[in-house]
């Protein structure tokens, strides 16, 4: 549905972004992670066609976004990092306003308006004006905004930046439950956020993509490869040395344990010895009680990929 | 673009500016209309059209500089730019906002011109020649503004930068009597343009291809002209200025003479800026 082909996007000799590519089909719930200046907004800017590209393509369901922008930005529902509101006018007054830009058919304008602001859970304020409004109720105008088009494509630049944690609750509520029928990108600096929310996260660094996978097995996949871990039940010093004899083990490191009357190893290896280790428990008739491959958190992954490089100043 | 028409229009009298602009506005036509026309009893309403054109240059920064420049700063051009509109939509139903504030603020007027028939001898053609070339004049110095309120991202600059804009078409036939008419400064000139157009080639694309072929071009084209049609370089200072000589076109009208090729220019102008405005605008996503 949406497809991203090598886009690069340079503000003079700076990189923005770096040639990404991906593609995102229909009703996936796709996030975009990176600390500051990692290139998220600028990856949206350009996929809702607000910016173009130094090189590369967007097309969305086939359509290259530079030669059919209106066909669409029909499909699209943006959430820019700040809401595009005008705050001289009440709620209704803008959300009338967007419906005509967005093309919304003129007897339907009442009826969708009541829907998104039920939507977004903003009714009781219909009438004030945008500028009395509490950050929150902003950031739900925005939404609501983004969704009175009725696109098919969601596209959320940190909804839940600067709101206080109960709001924040809600919010991601509301965007799961808009993800049960709607294609949905959003972005955040914070993981848990994209994992609680997302099916699937990018994690984006200085311009690139960096990793793109499953939240739950995404970390595992970027695991350094190659190390076991292995919890044995009695004698140490036999299971140390049958470890260390298994073909493709380099090295066998102790582990503490919290398993009364057990030994845990960490095993350096060359390929997947798994097989090799449990047929040597058995003939050694050692009892193997636990193997399983030694793995970071999401959490430790997003800050090896992250950590280290600062924001390259433009 | 109704719908921004609308909006836009709308927002003029949610604010101050609005008012601001039809305030002055009045307040200046009204003291010479008093001072023109009211107090010496003179029905020559023409005239003061002619005694007012200055009001332009205050009134026109106040009333477009926020129309554009405004949507950046505050990022609402966001939705705008991501919304199944085009960007002509947009520029034009803005530009048509100011413009029918202008429209309503000097409907006003028209009441100066009735005071004057009820009780004088009002000259009816004269009077509506008037109309038309200030209307007219009035189009032009608003896509001025709106052009500049694109390129500007903060209402002040934009205001400040419009009313040199409009200081310099003011001064343009003066100007026009002290520029050199011969061949080198015309030659000068022209050389200037083209680089002037390399280095805009190469700030929007950001391609020393690009740029060297737009410089490669335009000297190309520069040198054909010197040797096939010198005399195109005389006084090439003076005809470009003459485009944008705006006011010296008023005059006719004021007499209530009706000259189509100035209404033509004057509409040509509007659409030129205004062009400008929707390229800047499509052009700034490439920077
Ligand atoms: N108009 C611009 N001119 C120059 N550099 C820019 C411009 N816009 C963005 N950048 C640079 O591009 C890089 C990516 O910015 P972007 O806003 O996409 O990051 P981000 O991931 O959204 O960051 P944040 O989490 O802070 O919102 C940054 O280094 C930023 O300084
Ligand atoms: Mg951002």
């Amino acid at each position: 549905m949406v497809e991203v082909r090598g886009i690069t996007k340079r503000y003079g000799p700076h990189v923005a972004v770096n040639d990404v590519g991906f593609s995102i089909g229909k009703g996936e719930i796709v996030g975009f992670l990176g600390p500051n200046g990692a290139g998220k907004s600028t990856t949206m800017n350009i996929l809702t066609g607000y910016l173009s590209t130094t090189e590369g393509e967007v097309t969305i369901d086939g359509m290259p976004i530079l030669e059919y922008p209106e066909d669409i930005k029909r499909k699209l529902g943006y959430l820019p990092e700040n809401p595009p509101l005008y705050v001289d006018m009440t709620v209704t007054e803008y959300l009338k306003f967007v419906a005509q830009i967005k093309g919304v058919a003129k007897k339907t304008v009442p009826s969708r308006i009541a829907e998104v602001l039920e939507t977004v859970k903003i009714t009781d304020v219909r009438k004030r004006l945008i500028k009395n409004l509490s950050k929150g109720y902003k950031q739900r105008v925005g939404l609501a905004q983004a969704l009175i088009g009725d696109p098919e494509i969601l596209i959320f630049d940190e909804p839940t930046s600067g709101l206080d944690p109960k709001q924040i609750i809600e919010i991601r509520d509301l965007i799961r439950k808009l993800g049960e029928n709607h294609t949905v990108i959003l972005s955040s600096h914070i993981l848990h956020e994209v994992s609680a929310i997302c099916r699937r996260v990018m994690i984006m660094n200085l311009g690139r993509i960096v990793a793109d996978g499953n939240p739950d097995t995404l970390a595992i996949q970027h695991s350094p490869t190659g190390q076991l871990i292995v919890t044995v039940l009695g004698e140490g010093e036999k299971a140390r040395a049958t470890l260390a004899d298994v073909a493709g083990v380099t090295r066998v490191t102790d582990r503490a344990t919290e398993e009364t009357g057990a030994v845990e190893f960490v095993l350096d290896t060359d390929g997947d010895v798994r097989p090799k280790v449990f047929e040597a428990m058995s003939s050694a008739k050692l009892t193997l009680i636990q193997m399983r491959v030694n793995t970071m958190s999401l959490e430790e992954l997003f800050l090896q990929l992250t950590s280290g490089e600062q924001e390259v100043p433009a | 673009m109704i719908a921004v028409f609308k909006r836009e229009l709308k927002s003029y009298f949610l604010t101050p500016l609005g008012y601001t602009f039809m305030g002055l506005f009045l307040l200046i036509a009204g003291f010479f209309f008093s001072y023109g026309n009211l107090l010496p009893r003179s029905p020559r309403y023409a005239q003061f059209f002619g005694n007012i054109l200055f009001i332009y240059l205050i009134a026109v920064p106040l009333l477009t500089m926020r129309l554009l420049s405004d949507e950046r700063r505050l990022k609402t051009d966001q939705l705008l730019l991501t919304s199944p509109i085009k960007v002509s939509g947009i520029v034009l139903g803005k530009y048509l906002a100011a413009f029918s504030v202008f429209l309503i603020t000097l409907a006003v007027t028209v009441m100066y011109a009735v005071l004057v028939g009820i009780h004088g001898d009002l000259a009816v053609a004269e009077t509506i020649g008037a109309y038309l070339g200030f209307v007219l004049l009035g189009a032009c110095f608003i896509s001025v503004g709106t052009f500049i309120s694109a390129v500007t991202e903060n209402q002040v600059t934009s205001a400040f930068f419009t009313f040199f804009a409009l200081l310099f078409i003011w001064l343009i036939d003066l100007v026009r009597q002290i520029v050199p008419m011969d061949l080198t400064s015309g030659l000068i000139f022209a050389a200037v343009a083209v680089v002037a157009i390399t280095v805009y080639f190469y700030m929007n694309t950001r391609n020393l291809v690009v740029a060297a072929a737009a410089l490669l071009i335009g000297a190309g084209a520069v040198t054909a002209t010197f040797f096939l049609r010198q005399e195109f370089f005389l006084g090439i200072m003076s005809d470009v200025l003459d485009w944008l000589s705006l006011l010296a076109r008023f005059g006719s009208f004021s007499l209530g003479i009706l000259e189509f090729s100035t209404v033509v220019y004057y509409v040509s102008f509007t659409t030129v800026f205004l062009y400008l405005t929707v390229q800047v605008i499509e052009k700034r996503r490439w920077a």
